[in-house]
């Protein structure tokens, strides 16, 4: 059998899952291919404990499940804070790639989860695509989400913002099939139940997922008030799924809620009710509690997104919007591609704009860039590759493909040129409205964060920090350097300082909040004051910069840098 | 189409925009030959901070975003080392510079910088600046002496919380050197800093602050009395809430022309997480 006639007997017949599956492939391959140059964020360094405790947890429990069960708390102590699965997720690859196979590093094993549920969100773009707008959707979604770089960076790290996104987009894709008024009553009950499984799914990754059911409620009541039949029920049956389902999913893949259910799901709730409000800098003053400025989320999404992209973005929001105006609205059950109702078109005009604001909420805390509202990315994107389609069509007809592809083109290359020009920096990057990362800083922007930029210097580090040097890693945290110690890229001999008076090695990393200890690196390390003579300060040793602007930089005390 | 196409020109020229390596070791070669003692580089746009790790490690750097109001203390020559094509920079140091200052050299193209020098017209040359004479100074606090640890800072047996020692510490986000005194709590003597045989002139001047987001944090002020051989000349205020570099001026006629003892007592009604910080200096 050759390989084509193979394939032909594994891949589908029709050509959505095909491409859905191209797209999938493409996002594992560049991902995986990608990842080694990122750094370790202070939050992943935390999920990859997780992942490995809670992995050992379901292997207790093929070998003891009584034993398992009573000493559970043990294995999900860590990071109880944030559900299970997305971690459970990142601890199976990691225990059958790395230890089993010995095929990747830990770390890659552990972020192969992640671009496990990448390439899911590129399945479904493509998917969702493909029925919005044909070929040229399915081409265009994931590319337009993929070609924006803070999008890209987040498809790395074994974190919780990408996966969440991607069960969201799931839980209201296999929504929207369900509320179809063409869909069998079989199929309406099958994506219902998909609905509801995708939507624990959701839960157990993060806590955005809470905002579904009534943003999904207020869907289906607006729907179901504008509907030209309105016999039919308000509540669809994927809402009813959601409620029985959603929490099943939710406890069962955290054992955590195995013991004191409700208390701990009250503890975890209370937690993210209550979050701590970390300082943030925005256009030249630093946020430090509320009020927010409302504006923010719309101001950082304009200044991070590649210019041509926001603009499709915005084109297909606008012609959403355009196509709920009752002179545009087509009939429902009018054929695809295109919205098959007002309903259809609400979800996703919802979706688009619901999570940015959310964050827009002047108490709701502002930090870590777009990763707060990225589930709203999939549905613009989305949006985005329609207009382009549409745009085609509109200007030229007879080739509306080949004018498709140019303005396609014109939105991607120099967007896919950002992504390649700042990677693996991708919580520095800024735009070409903000003047990039140069223009970002003079603006008085958030420089990055995570702590992960200081992958750029690991080779500096190795190669000229004195043996036993103790190194103050500032906002990189300790599992993330042991982490790195684990996989061969930080040298095991270099100890931790929790401070500059023990260190020998500070590396800062430029947070305008926290540049204090900068200033107390320099108290350290100067030289001993000389009579009658100015004190010297130390200077950086090394230093990691992107478009001149700097990220991180090493100072050494005399000896530590050889 | 144009947006796409805007984009293509910003990635493709904005290397060309930015100083190269090569650029800026040209910078640090001319730097090495030309400036002295009593130069500064000030780096414009300040976010520029390369600049601290290439340039000679004898010329301080700032990396201020104006220099307007600042005294720029022992300073007479202004190095300005400017990125004039990054995106997004403003010549508003230029423009402080040229309101305090003449231009003596430059501008000077290097590839993707340009230096020019500023020579200041009324350079502010001190008589002394206290936080470097603070080997010298006597330490009491609670009613006992403090004692220098192996640091160089003082450390108060009577209360532990009591620290003063010489740093560079974060003041609305910029570095300032200066005396990091730790107030003593309310009842207790207050902290007392003594410095001997300082060179006195006509004024006495300095600021006080709060380091970082501590500022945001306080309830009462803090007070500064200053005595010069045991007479006040005057009491700085450090008010609650309010970032900044407070700057404060007490005449000091009657000393100038000869050296004294200048004692600054510390004292306020809430103490916890008080990082004070000061610095005081005397003029001609």
């Amino acid at each position: 059998m050759t390989l084509r006639r193979a394939l032909a007997t594994v891949l589908p017949r029709s050509l959505a899952p095909r491409l859905a599956l191209a797209w999938a492939a493409v996002t594992l391959v560049v991902l995986a291919a990608t990842a080694p140059a990122q750094g370790i964020g202070r939050d992943e360094g935390v999920y990859l404990v997780a992942a490995e405790s809670y992995a050992s947890f379901w292997g207790e429990l093929t070998r003891s499940p009584s034993l398992a069960v009573a000493t559970s708390d043990r294995f999900f102590a860590v990071n109880h804070e944030h559900p299970a699965l997305a971690k459970e997720i990142f601890g199976a690859t990691h225990a059958v790639l790395t230890l089993a196979l010995h095929w990747t590093s830990h770390l890659e094993g552990f972020r192969f989860g992640a671009f496990l549920l990448a390439a899911l969100l590129s399945f479904l773009l493509a998917k969702g695509g493909f029925a919005l707008a044909g070929t040229g959707g399915a081409l265009l979604a994931p590319a337009l989400f993929w070609a924006v770089p803070r999008h890209f960076y987040h498809g790395h790290p074994a974190a919780l913002d990408l996966p969440v996104t991607a069960l969201w987009l799931a839980t209201v894709l296999a929504y929207r099939e369900s509320v179809r008024p063409d869909q069998p009553t079989g199929r309406t009950c099958a994506y219902a139940v998909a609905t509801g499984l995708a939507f624990g799914a959701a839960l157990a990754v993060k806590l955005n997922a809470f905002f579904l059911p009534p943003l999904l409620l207020a869907h289906a009541l607006i729907a179901w008030t504008a509907s030209s039949k309105p016999g039919r029920h308000p509540v669809p049956l994927a809402l009813l799924a959601m409620a029985v389902l959603g929490p099943l999913v939710f406890v069962g893949t955290w054992p955590w809620l195995w013991h004191d259910t409700l208390a701990r799901v009250r503890d975890y709730l209370a937690f993210h009710l209550h979050h701590e409000n970390y300082s943030w800098h925005y256009l030249g003053r630093l946020l430090r509690e509320p009020p927010f400025p409302i504006e923010y989320p719309f101001v950082v999404t304009a200044l991070t997104v590649p210019a041509a992209v926001l603009f499709v973005y915005a084109g297909g929001l606008v012609h959403g919007l355009a196509r709920l105006l009752p002179s545009r609205r087509p009939a429902e059950g009018e054929g695809a591609p295109g919205p098959r109702s007002t309903s259809d078109e609400l979800l996703l005009v919802l979706n688009a704009l619901f999570p940015i604001a959310l964050i827009a909420w002047p108490t709701v805390p502002h930090f870590g860039g777009v990763k707060h509202w990225l589930p709203a990315m999939p549905f613009l994107a989305l949006l985005g590759a329609r207009a382009l389609v549409a745009a085609g069509r509109l200007l030229w007809p007879n080739r509306r493909a080949l004018v498709t592809g140019v303005l396609s083109l014109a939105a991607l290359v120099p967007a896919v040129w950002a992504v390649v020009h700042v990677h693996p920096y991708g919580t520095a990057a800024y735009n070409e409205l903000a003047g990039g990362a140069p223009g970002a800083a003079s603006l008085g922007m958030q420089r990055q964060f995570w702590g992960d930029d200081v992958v750029g210097l690991l080779s500096e580090l190795n190669t000229h920090a004195a043996p036993g040097a103790r190194v103050w890693w500032q906002e990189t945290a300790l599992p993330a350097v042991r982490a790195w110690q684990r996989d061969g890229a930080v040298r095991t001999d270099l100890r931790w300082a929790s401070g500059p008076e023990d260190a020998d090695l500070s590396i800062w990393q430029y947070h305008q909040e926290f540049r204090d200890k900068e200033f107390r690196t320099w108290t350290e390390f100067a030289e001993a004051p000389r009579a009658r003579l100015p004190v010297r300060l130390p200077r950086p040793v090394a230093g990691l910069y992107l478009d001149e602007v700097p990220l991180a930089v090493i100072y050494a005390r005399p000896g530590a840098w050889r | 189409m144009a947006l796409g196409a805007s984009g293509l020109v910003f990635y493709a020229t904005l290397p060309a925009r930015l100083p190269s390596p090569l650029d800026w070791r040209s910078a640090a070669v001319l730097l090495a030959r030309d400036a002295r003692p009593g130069d500064v580089v000030a780096l414009d746009p300040s976010w520029a901070e390369r600049g601290r790790e290439v340039l000679p490690a004898s010329v301080p750097v700032l990396a201020f975003p104006r220099l307007a109001g600042e005294d720029l203390l022992g300073v007479r020559r202004v190095w300005l080392v400017a990125l004039p094509r990054a995106p997004g920079r403003h010549a508003t140091l230029e423009r402080d510079l040229v309101a305090r200052a003449g231009r003596a050299f430059g501008p000077l193209r290097l590839g993707g910088l340009e230096i020019a020098r500023y020579d200041l017209r009324s350079p502010l040359l001190p008589l002394a600046f206290l936080p470097d004479r603070l080997a010298t100074a006597s330490v009491s606090a609670g009613g006992e002496a403090c004692a220098r640890d192996d640091r160089g800072a003082f450390r108060c047996p009577a209360i532990t919380s009591v620290v003063v020692a010489r740093e560079e510490r974060e003041v609305d986000f910029l570095p300032r050197p200066c005396l990091f005194a730790h107030p003593a709590p309310p009842g207790a003597e207050p902290l007392t800093v003594a410095f001997p045989d300082v060179p006195m002139g006509r004024a006495l001047q300095g600021h006080t602050a709060m380091v970082g987001e501590a500022a945001l944090t306080a309830s009462a002020p803090v007070e500064v009395a200053v005595k010069v051989d045991g007479e006040v000349v005057g009491t700085a205020e450090e008010p609650p809430g309010q970032l900044g570099w407070h700057a404060f001026r007490f005449d000091t006629p009657r000393a100038a022309g000869r050296v004294a003892t200048v004692t600054f007592t510390v004292a306020t009604a809430d103490a916890a997480r008080r990082e004070f910080c000061f610095d005081a200096y005397t003029l001609p």
